[in-house]
């Protein structure tokens, strides 16, 4: 137990928020795309983030104390489509418009994407500052006895 | 006075004071990590009241916990030593819509504190270890 473990738990949130900010991109990117290798128009896609045990080996358990235990990394579980229907746009003159002239569009919100956005760039920011303060800790303990 | 050798109890305390904070900071960071997990509730480590009473208990000079398992006396606090804190859950008062009751700005005051602490355990920690030397040295 020290400062690398509180180091890697920021490395796997920084991960985990960079996937995120990739996510956020491709619904951007896609918000007007009526046509997927899967058919239909692009899906909003979604991560879902859970808290897992740090240290997972039997022997750092119990090797351990019952703090360490209580520290959890976050992983990025699945991937998730966005359920909405999509979004119909009248505009006959589409190659994708059905008999009643509407367009099938992704169902992404592109205000809701810059939202979600600025708060995934603020959680990563937080995450520096704290791999930034376990770093100037773990050198300020190297000070001891110069 | 009591004297542990050439390191008094000061010493071991100003130790488990940076032991103890290491320990804050990771459960720290676990909260910021996890500042979007859905039904996460952010931990942290309360030792302050437990080491304030086994520094007291030291001074006196009262029968004291040597092992962790020991059963407590009334009045007997363990010794420094054998602190270890408890982990204890700080939810945020409005915790989200999925149930995730971090609030990032409690956190990274709290790891800012904690921060400032370590460096001054550390500080002082090193201010007695150069009275030592000095003493060594004969104050050349």
């Amino acid at each position: 137990m020290d400062f690398f473990s509180s180091m890697s738990v920021s490395a796997s949130a920084l991960s985990a928020e960079r996937t995120r900010m990739n996510l956020i991109s491709s619904n951007l990117a896609n918000a007007n795309a009526t046509r997927t290798p899967e058919g239909g128009p692009y899906k909003r896609k979604d991560a879902v983030f859970s808290a897992t045990p740090a240290e997972t080996g039997r022997f750092d358990r119990a090797l351990n104390n019952a703090t360490s235990l209580e520290v959890r990394k976050v992983e990025v579980m699945e991937i998730i489509e966005d359920k909405n229907p999509p979004r119909l746009q009248y505009d006959p003159s589409h190659p994708d418009s059905n008999q009643q002239g509407y367009v099938a569009m992704p169902n992404v919100n592109v205000l809701e994407e810059m939202a979600d956005m600025i708060h995934a760039t603020r959680t990563y920011e937080a995450n520096v500052t704290a791999v930034n303060a376990a770093k100037s800790m773990a050198l300020k303990t190297l000070e001891i006895g110069r | 006075m009591q004297v542990d050798g050439i390191f008094n109890s000061t010493i071991n305390l100003l130790g488990k004071s940076i032991d103890l904070r290491t320990r804050q900071q990771n459960l720290l960071s676990s909260n910021v990590a996890n500042a979007e997990t859905p039904n996460y509730v952010p931990k942290a480590l309360a030792f302050e009241d437990e080491l304030q009473n086994a520094v007291k208990g030291a001074k006196k000079g009262t029968a004291v916990l040597t092992h962790q398992r020991h059963i407590p006396l009334k009045g007997v606090s363990g010794r420094i030593e054998t602190v270890s804190g408890r982990v204890v859950e700080t939810p945020a008062k409005t915790p989200g819509k999925d149930g995730n009751a971090v609030e990032l700005e409690n956190e990274m005051s709290r790891m800012s504190e904690n921060q400032i602490m370590y460096n001054a355990s550390v500080q002082i920690l090193s201010k007695k270890f150069e009275g030592i030397k000095s003493a060594i040295r004969e104050g050349k």
